[in-house]
C-alpha cells in the first residue's frame, strides 16, 4: 500500500506540474498583454516605449519564457497569486472571499448526485428488464445527455415562473438566512448533480448486475439468506467499488458545470468569477482559477485512486 | 472483434430499440438541416419589427425572437452551423487522437510514455472551460470553436486506441505482416487501424453528442459564432433574457440541443452494447 501511495503521489505531482505548463502557455496567447491592459484600467493612454517597457520589467515579460514559468509559479506557491487587471484586487483574496461558495455547490451536487444515483441504479439492477428499470435506465441517459444551460432554463421557467417555488437566481449566504440559502441552491444543485447522478445510477446497475452473477451470490442464496441480506452484506459492497472511480472522472464536469450555472444563477462563486474573467481577459484570475481547478481535479482524483486502492487489493499490484 | 461484419452490425442495431429512437433523431436533425430552405417557412433573417417576442401563431409556429424573425427558421437553419462544428470537431480530434494512440500502443517505450502523460495532462482539465478559454483566446467564430474543441477533445480516442493498439499488436496476423517487412506505418494504419475501428466509432459518437454540447455552451455564453448566424446556443442565449415572456424562445433551441445529445448517446450506447454484448 505505501508503494501504492507513493506512486499515486508522484503521478499527481507530475501531472500538476503539466498542467501548470499548459495553463502558463495558454496564457500567453490570450489577448491582451497585461501591460497594455494596465495602461488601459489607468487611464495612461500613450505613453512612452520607455514606460512600456519599465512595466514589462515590472511583470517579468522581458524574461525568457522558461524564468516567467519559474517566476510563476514561485509567485502562486507563496500566495502572490498577482493583481486582477479588471478590479485591481489581490486575485487571492479574491479567490477566498468566492472559495465557500462553490463549496457549497459542490457539497450540494455530490448530496444530489448520491440520493438519486444509488437508489435508481440498485431499483434497476433489481428490477432488471422490467418497465421500470427501463424508465430508469433512459431516464439516466437524459440525465447524462441534457445540457446543464438547458435544464437551467427548463427549471427557472417552471419552478421560479410558472411556479414561484425558488428563486430564478441570486444567492443568499447562509449565515443571513439559512431556509434563504438552501431554497437558492436547490435549483442550481440540482442541476449540477444531474449529470452525475446519471452515470452513477448507470454504472451501479451495471457493476450490481456483474457482482449478482458471481459465484458466492449464489452460495449466499444457497445457504439461505434472504435476498435483503444478501444484497446488503455481500453484494452492494464490492458492486460500489467501480462506482467510485465514475465519481472522479465525472468531477471536471461538474466543475464545468459549476461556471454555467453560477453564470445563470448570478452566484457571486469561483465560476462566475472565472467567467466573467474571460470575458475581461482579466487573465492573472483566470490563470489562478485554473490552477486552482487542476489542483483540484488531480486531487479529486489521487482520493478516488487512493480508495480504489484501499477497497481493491488488486489495483495496488499492478 | 475481428471480422465485425458491417451489416451484422446494422442489423444489430436495428433491433436496439433505443438506438433506432437515435438513429431516427439524428436523420430528422440531418434532414432538417440539409434541406432547410426548403423547409423552413420563412427566411431565417427577416426581420419584422412590428411583431417581435410574439407567441406561437399561424404565421410563426413557435412566434418570434426580439426583432420579429420567425423562431421556427432560425431553428432549422440553427442546426446547419452546430452540426457543422460538431461533425468537422469530432473528425479532427479522432484523427488527432487515433494517430497518436496507435503510435503510443504500437510503438510503447519513450513515445507512449510521452503520449500518454500528455493525454493525462489535457484529461485532468475541465474540456468546457479549457474551450471557453481558448475561443476567447482566439477570437469568437466558427474557426476558432472548432479549433478549441479539437485541442481539447483527442484525448479520449488517444486512451482507448493505444489500449487496443495493444492488445492487436501481439495477434500472429501481425507478426506475419511484420515477418514479410511491413513499414510500422503500414501495420499500424493497415493492420491495427481496421481491427479497433469499434470502440473509436463508439466514441465518436458519443463525442459527436458532446462536442455539439460544447459549442452550444460556448455560443450560450456569448463567446462562439456571433449574431447573426443562427446556431442553437445563440438563439438559447438570446431568448433566456426572455424567458418570462417568451418561453419557446429559448426553450425549443435548448430542446433541440439536447434531442441531438440525446440521440449520439443513444446511438453510441447501441453500438456498444452490439460490439460488446458482455456488459448487457
Amino acid at each position: 500500500m505505501k508503494q501504492y501511495v507513493l506512486k499515486r503521489i508522484v503521478y499527481s505531482l507530475l501531472i500538476l506540474f503539466l498542467v501548470s505548463i499548459l495553463i502558463f502557455l495558454l496564457g500567453r496567447v490570450l489577448p491582451g498583454d497585461p501591460v497594455q491592459s494596465a495602461l488601459i484600467s489607468t487611464r495612461m493612454g500613450v505613453v512612452d516605449q520607455e514606460v512600456i517597457d519599465d512595466l514589462r520589467a515590472q511583470f517579468g515579460l522581458d524574461k525568457p519564457l522558461h524564468q516567467q514559468y519559474a517566476l510563476w509559479i514561485r509567485n502562486f506557491v507563496r500566495g502572490d497569486w498577482g493583481m486582477s487587471i479588471a478590479y485591481r484586487e489581490d486575485v487571492r483574496e479574491m479567490f477566498m472571499q468566492r472559495l465557500p461558495i462553490t463549496m457549497e455547490l459542490f457539497a450540494g451536487s455530490v448530496f444530489w448526485a448520491a440520493i438519486i444515483g444509488f437508489p435508481f441504479g440498485i431499483i434497476s439492477a433489481l428490477r432488471r428488464n422490467t418497465w421500470l428499470d427501463a424508465s430508469l435506465t433512459t431516464g439516466a441517459v437524459i440525465g447524462i445527455s441534457i445540457p446543464v444551460f438547458w435544464q437551467g432554463i427548463v427549471m427557472i421557467y417552471l419552478f421560479a415562473v410558472v411556479v414561484h417555488i425558488f428563486p430564478p437566481s441570486g444567492y443568499v449566504p447562509f449565515s443571513e438566512n439559512p431556509w434563504m440559502n438552501l431554497l437558492s441552491v436547490a435549483m442550481p444543485t440540482f442541476i449540477l448533480g444531474t449529470h452525475s447522478a446519471g452515470l452513477i445510477s448507470r454504472y451501479v446497475r451495471s457493476s450490481l448486475l456483474e457482482v449478482l452473477g458471481q459465484d458466492y451470490i449464489r452460495t449466499a442464496r444457497a445457504k439461505g439468506l434472504t435476498e435483503t441480506a444478501v444484497l446488503l452484506r455481500h453484494a452492494v459492497k464490492p458492486a460500489l467499488i467501480p462506482v467510485i472511480t465514475v465519481i472522479g472522472l465525472d468531477w471536471g464536469y461538474v466543475v464545468a458545470g459549476s461556471f454555467i450555472v453560477e453564470y445563470m444563477f448570478a452566484i457571486p462563486g469561483l465560476g462566475r468569477m472565472c467567467m466573467n474573467a474571460i470575458f475581461a481577459g482579466d487573465f492573472p484570475v483566470i490563470q489562478a482559477t485554473l490552477i486552482m481547478v487542476a489542483i483540484n481535479i488531480v486531487a479529486v482524483n489521487f482520493m478516488v485512486d487512493l480508495l480504489y486502492g484501499y477497497l481493491d487489493p488488486r489495483v495496488r499490484v499492478q | 472483434m475481428r471480422g465485425t461484419d458491417d451489416w451484422a452490425v446494422l442489423r444489430a442495431l436495428a433491433k436496439h430499440k433505443i438506438a433506432v429512437a437515435g438513429i431516427i433523431i439524428l436523420v430528422c436533425l440531418v434532414v432538417m438541416a440539409v434541406f432547410a430552405p426548403w423547409i423552413a417557412p420563412c427566411d431565417p433573417n427577416e426581420q419584422d419589427l412590428y411583431r417581435v417576442l410574439e407567441g406561437p401563431s399561424r404565421e410563426h409556429l413557435l412566434g418570434t425572437d426580439d426583432v420579429g424573425r420567425d423562431l421556427l427558421s432560425r431553428v432549422i437553419y440553427g442546426s446547419r452551423v452546430t452540426l457543422l462544428i460538431g461533425v468537422l470537431s469530432t473528425l479532427f480530434a479522432a484523427i488527432i487522437g487515433v494517430m497518436l494512440g496507435l503510435v503510443a500502443g504500437y510503438k510503447g517505450g519513450v513515445l507512449d510514455m510521452i503520449i500518454m502523460r500528455l493525454t493525462d495532462t489535457f484529461m485532468s482539465m475541465p474540456v468546457l472551460i479549457m474551450v471557453l478559454v481558448m475561443v476567447a483566446a482566439q477570437g469568437p467564430g466558427v474557426r476558432s470553436v472548432i479549433v478549441a474543441i479539437t485541442v481539447f477533445t483527442w484525448t479520449g480516442y488517444a486512451r482507448i486506441v493505444r489500449g487496443q493498439a495493444m492488445l492487436v499488436r501481439e495477434l500472429p496476423f501481425v507478426e506475419a505482416a511484420q515477418a514479410l517487412g511491413a513499414s510500422g506505418f503500414r501495420i499500424m494504419f493497415r493492420h491495427l487501424l481496421p481491427n479497433i475501428m469499434a470502440p473509436i466509432i463508439v466514441t465518436a459518437s458519443i463525442a459527436l453528442g458532446g462536442n455539439i454540447m460544447l459549442e452550444s455552451a460556448v455560443s450560450f455564453l456569448g463567446l462562439g459564432v456571433q449574431p447573426p448566424t443562427p446556431t442553437w446556443g445563440n438563439e438559447l442565449r438570446i431568448g433566456y433574457s426572455y424567458l418570462e415572456i417568451v418561453p419557446l424562445f429559448s426553450i425549443a433551441p435548448g430542446l433541440m440541443i439536447t434531442l441531438a445529445v440525446l440521440a449520439f448517446n443513444f446511438i453510441g450506447d447501441g453500438l456498444r452494447d452490439v460490439y460488446d454484448p458482455r456488459i448487457r
